[in-house]
């Protein structure tokens, strides 16, 4: 098919065409992702508050400032508990979720799948707005059913640790959803009868999956898996603005937020842009490493 | 033996279900009951003296026929344009060979990678330059093309068999007719659900918006709904609880219309080999 296509490109007309459909992406990727992504780069070398009209050039400074800090160690803590809770709701959890609905449970399928999907299509201020609610520790029903058994509720948003698990949770309500779909496709794909052949020969469930299932849809999963560390972190940002700002000091913070906050409420551009720089880095890390280690794993172990 | 197993796996399912939707329940059950109803019944989800006080209260404490209009008409432009740069870039990466076309397709791609922070403070200046800062429009420039939407409609592009194109063009049929009378009407699924996402995820976004717009007037929903949070929950509970039913409704029903589309697409959106 790819020889056939070939040559369709023969004459100029059609070499500027094929050009030309691309170009209006390309100008809004330019202008709005590659410029700036080359600007950051360049700004993270200077020390400038976004209002100066003179940039003053600093060169490594912003970076080593970055890491003598404590507090990027505070938040680079509070990412990794993130990702860690992240990872087992939107990732682990949506993944048991599709096993059992594709092989286990023969009704309601199409009704699961829905259901499920719904949250993900509503906005993670209501989201944050009405958890803050149900999770009011003095007024909010989950406080009048934990005085009925006995057991007062903290003020979660004060407190380090249990303010990550929160707002890990309010972002699961929303990305959940998503996910699960996504991994379903692929599970969903797994030929049936290669399970029900191990159903028949009593293989434990826990064994379809691992031995099974999951080396067969491993490249979803993966998928899912490099886009929960991206977009969960940034999903993770809209209940840390709207509720608690990052705090309590600083506990709930995570780089992106603390990027954020640089920029946008301190004004240290340049550093704010070398921590964006430093958090890219640390992206394309983990994915290389993701690349490198888990997908070997999944498609040559055995 | 196995049903038995099986009507576990249903009780658990539906527990799962119901801590998910139960927030969206008592939002639109709060939002018709007054103040102090909803403290002192929390658990009726059937309001006793159901009002639309709450409602009447948001239009005079914001300017919200302006809140509700701009929310939308971001929504429904950045939708508008997505779908259309999408389409040609997506038809050009499919139907056309050009030099440097692989790697094209994997730096556009590879943008779903840059972290929103990365690219924040240029924009934003980008922006403020010209002269769009505290205007929607300065939401709506920097989305008028989207590397996901690219990604799924070529997706739905390549599944249509190529032998029908090459048939066409042997009829002297032009590209634009080939798009016209035959592509789109077979990704029209995908092209239709990839179209209710943006909108729903413009019409939810908080992030960009909330750097741009500075006045109330400019405001869109979720920015709205923000003012109404506070450490405590905020007094005006019940008004927030009308203003959050407000902001999840179009989306709603969005999805319940389009769901089969939706899910179908996104079911079928995983990377493949």
């Amino acid at each position: 098919m790819e020889t056939k296509r070939k040559g369709i490109c023969a004459r100029n007309w059609d070499c500027l065409l094929a050009y030309g459909l691309i170009l209006p992406s390309l100008i809004v990727f330019g202008i709005f992702m590659f410029y700036p992504l080359f600007y950051t780069i360049y700004l993270s070398f200077f020390d400038w508050n976004m209002i100066k009209p003179i940039k003053t050039f600093v060169g490594w400074k912003n970076y080593i400032a970055l890491f003598q800090d404590p507090l990027t160690y505070t938040v680079l803590k509070n990412t990794l508990a993130y990702l860690g809770i992240l990872l087992v709701l939107n990732c682990v959890a949506p993944y048991v979720l599709a096993f059992i609905l594709s092989f286990v449970i023969k009704r309601g399928q199409s009704f699961y799948k829905s259901a499920f999907f719904l949250p993900s299509v509503i906005s993670l201020v209501v989201g944050s707005i009405l958890y803050l609610w149900i999770l009011n520790p003095i007024s909010g029903p989950a406080a009048i059913i934990a005085k009925l058994l006995g057991i007062p509720l903290p003020v979660w948003s004060k407190t380090p640790g249990l303010v990550i698990v929160i707002l890990s949770l309010i972002t699961t309500w929303k990305v959940f959803g998503y996910n699960f779909i996504v991994i379903f496709g692929g599970v969903a794909g797994v030929p049936r009868e290669v399970i029900e052949a191990a159903r028949i020969d009593n293989v434990p469930l826990y064994r379809i999956f691992f031995d099974i299932v999951l080396p067969m849809s491993g490249a979803t999963g993966i998928y899912i898996f490099i886009m929960t560390i991206v977009q969960g972190l940034q999903y993770v940002f809209t209940p840390i603005k709207v509720i608690t700002q990052g705090g309590p000091d600083n506990a709930s913070s995570n780089l992106i937020y603390h990027v954020y906050q640089e920029g946008f409420n301190l004004y240290h551009t340049g550093y704010a842009s070398a921590f964006a720089i430093v958090t890219m880095a640390l992206f394309i890390v983990l994915l290389i490493f993701e690349f490198k280690y888990v997908e070997k794993g999944i498609y040559y172990e055995k | 033996m196995k049903n038995k197993q099986e009507y576990q796996w249903h009780i658990l399912l539906c527990l799962a279900l119901f801590f998910s939707l139960l927030p969206i329940v008592f939002a639109i059950s709060n939002s018709f009951k007054d103040l102090s109803e909803a403290y002192n019944n929390i658990f009726n989800l059937i309001p006793q003296y159901p009002t639309l006080n709450n409602y009447i209260q948001v239009f005079s404490q914001l300017p919200f026929v302006s809140i509700v209009t701009n929310t939308f008409l971001i929504a429904a432009t950045v939708t508008i344009f997505k779908i259309i740069t999408g389409i040609m870039a997506a038809y050009s990466f499919v139907y056309f060979d050009f030099k440097g076309k692989n790697v094209l397709y994997f730096i556009l791609i590879s943008t779903i990678f840059i972290p929103f922070t990365v690219t924040m403070i240029p924009n934003y200046l980008t922006v403020s330059q010209l002269g769009f800062r505290n205007h929607i429009l300065g939401v709506i420039l920097p989305q008028l093309s989207d590397a996901t939407g690219i990604f799924l409609i070529r997706q739905a592009m390549r599944t249509i068999p190529y032998s029908l194109i090459e048939a066409a063009r042997l009829e002297g049929a032009k590209h634009l007719k080939i798009l016209w009378d035959i592509v789109l009407p077979l990704v029209k699924p995908a092209v239709v659900s990839t179209g209710i996402m943006f909108f729903i995820n413009s019409w939810n976004e908080y992030v960009w918006p909330v750097l741009v717009l500075k006045d109330k007037v400019n405001y869109t929903l979720p920015l709205a709904l923000q003012l109404f949070i506070s450490s405590e929950g905020g007094t005006d509970f019940t008004v927030a609880m009308a203003v959050s039913v407000v902001t999840m409704i179009i989306p709603l029903v969005l999805y319940l219309i389009f769901q089969r589309y939706i899910i179908q697409t996104f079911t079928s959106s995983g990377v493949k080999g």
